[in-house]
């Protein structure tokens, strides 16, 4: 099984697959969310008046709300981004007051729940796919694909290897002296890359039967629709107000 | 290190797409023209792997952990241009697919792992390499010490360097914006390097320990020692040469750092400066006058800092040759 990196909870690519096919989410096209998302963090990254602040943070947390992805799996994933959150805004309220350090949490937060609503409510390939017809550029996009497809194999290796390991009687040493832990952990992710190497051989002729030229062949070639049209345009008419009030309020 | 939407100062986020744009469009230009078909789902391959071997948490004592960032180590095996295209790939399955990281940050992050990280964990071990990786491989061993520990260094500094980095753009957030975004640099200057100079030893060792593995169970996998064709002739032999490229690949990563240093650099007097003036003393008139100055604009000042670090170089290089010559032949 395949664990989410980052700080160290756990989410498997598929789960978030199987949100988006849960949710009324991923039946939109991806570049209507992938644009509705970014217009959104620009403006809300804009923000420094608490009121509109916290007006950005209620339309974050509502979307996530109406996105029908669970909201256990969302706080979850924003759990995992807690620790750097209030890092920042700790240390905005001790060097510049409450107020600030509030703006700071619930500013990064509308903009982690934004992004974690979108991350989850699209399947994988679907985001790749609108980032392609984004213009993306090709081998970034293909390398994306690849990626995706081979960090699915690979993790199920190394929870292989973990539990092999754990077997014989590993565990994790207390600090930067433990030789035997770091040489363990060093030849188990050098495996990981002997292991995948070999898979990128085998995987190369797979991909080249079935007609692979540098480049992953667009397979979805659907048209925005008036849905999408609608999503993007409520996201840029909310977008915008928050800015207008903001640069109001500035002047 | 991952910077999440709405923490830095909108000026700062977009000046960091503005440099990964630039940056990435040269390595994505440059890979394209290098990366054959049958290369990308092995290139591929190496960003699940520095993507899953990133999941392998290390410990880095009083019940804390690190793990793995693994730009240096994809720098070293593929080449630098390429490492810096993967770990952009990297951080884009990061950042879309688990939140880590924000898109108006994005181009923060992607310079402070994608691009500095890699350049600087390959430039430090390019230019360390043929100084120390004299002698005779042990047995057993698959690269000399001197080899190992320029493999090392390249990964702490890379590991360092970003996260200096990422503490100078919070710091300059902060001060910019008047305490709106980012993080005091009394705090972030000191927690990010503080816990990044000792989580880089931990990279250090994985990177070292993972090198000596794949070279010896699958040394092809090192395309950046074999892959191109050495020319030795006029200006593109001098382009063309490992030390060159590598003086390059540090020079870009302070060329990239420049631009905070001037929206936050101050016309105040340094310490020395103030207490002089606090003291009533004023600054001589000098013996000498260099013909060179700092700058006053960004081309002028990334001028300066090129002939600096290159004069340090060039005398370092010297004082070995110098340290060599008195040594006894082998």
């Amino acid at each position: 099984m395949i664990v989410a990196h980052v700080r160290g909870h756990h989410t498997r690519p598929e789960e978030l697959d199987e949100h988006a096919r849960a949710s009324w989410l991923g039946k939109l096209d991806p570049r209507a969310k992938i644009v509705g998302a970014v217009v959104f963090a620009v403006a809300t990254a804009l923000l420094t008046r608490t009121d509109l602040i916290l007006a950005s943070l209620l339309l974050a947390v509502s979307f996530g709300a109406m996105s029908q992805v669970p909201y256990r799996h969302l706080v979850r994933m924003y759990l995992g981004a807690l620790p750097f959150i209030l890092m920042a805004s700790v240390s905005v309220f001790l060097f510049s007051g409450l107020e600030r350090g509030f703006d700071m949490w619930a500013r990064t937060s509308s903009c982690v729940i934004t992004l974690l609503v979108l991350a989850s409510g699209t399947e994988t390939y679907e985001l790749f796919s609108g980032l392609r017809r984004l213009k993306v550029p090709k081998l970034v996009s293909t390398l994306l694909m690849l990626t995706y497809k081979y960090i699915l194999i690979l993790g199920d290796e190394l929870a292989r290897m973990k539990t092999a390991r754990t077997a014989r009687g590993f565990k994790v040493g207390r600090g930067l002296f433990d030789g035997r832990g770091f040489r363990i952990i060093s030849y188990t992710a050098g495996m990981v890359f002997v292991r995948a190497s070999a898979r990128a051989d085998n995987g190369y002729e797979g991909l080249r039967a079935r007609g692979f030229r540098t480049d992953m062949r667009q397979m979805r070639t659907s048209r925005l629709k008036a849905r999408d049209f609608a999503f993007m345009a409520w996201f840029a008419c909310l977008s915008s107000l928050l800015v207008i009030l903001q640069l109001g309020a500035s002047q | 290190m991952h910077i999440p939407d709405g923490l830095m100062d909108p000026l700062i986020a977009g000046l960091g797409w503005l440099e990964f744009a630039v940056i990435a469009a040269i390595a994505i230009y440059m890979s394209g023209r290098r990366i054959k078909d049958k290369d990308l789902p092995r290139i591929a391959v190496l960003c699940a792997g520095i993507f899953v071997a990133q999941m392998l948490n290390f410990p880095i004592g009083g019940g804390t952990t690190g793990h793995l960032i693994g730009g240096a180590l994809f720098a070293i095996m593929v080449g630098p241009v390429i490492a810096i295209v993967g770990m952009t790939v990297i951080l884009l399955i990061q950042a879309l697919m688990f939140g880590d990281g924000g898109l108006t940050a994005f181009g923060l992050n992607a310079v402070n792992m994608a691009i500095i990280a890699p350049l600087m964990g390959w430039g430090v071990y390019t230019m360390l390499k043929p100084l120390l990786s004299r002698g005779e491989v042990q047995p057993g061993k698959t690269f000399t010490a001197g080899e190992a520990f320029a493999i090392g260094a390249g990964a702490w500094a890379s590991v360092l360097i970003a996260s200096a980095a990422c503490a100078a753009e919070l710091a300059v957030s902060y001060a910019i914006s008047d305490g709106a975004y980012g993080i005091a640099a009394t705090v972030s200057v000191p927690a990010m390097l503080g816990y990044h100079a000792v989580i880089g030893v931990g990279e250090a060792i994985i990177t070292v320990g993972v090198a000596a593995y794949v070279l010896k169970v699958a040394p092809e996998m090192f395309k950046s020692t074999t892959s191109r064709p050495v020319t030795t002739m006029g200006i593109k032999g001098i382009l063309s040469s490992r030390i060159a490229q590598a003086t390059a690949a540090i020079l870009i990563a302070f060329a990239l750092a420049l631009p905070l240093y001037f929206i936050y650099s101050s016309e105040g007097a340094d310490g020395l400066e103030k207490t002089m003036e606090d003291a009533g003393v004023g600054e001589p008139e000098p013996l000498l006058t260099s013909p060179f100055t700092y700058g006053e604009d960004y081309f002028a000042a990334l001028f300066a800092g090129i002939l600096g670090f290159v004069a340090v170089a060039l005398v370092g290089l010297g004082m070995m040759r110098v340290l060599r010559a008195g040594r006894p032949a082998e």
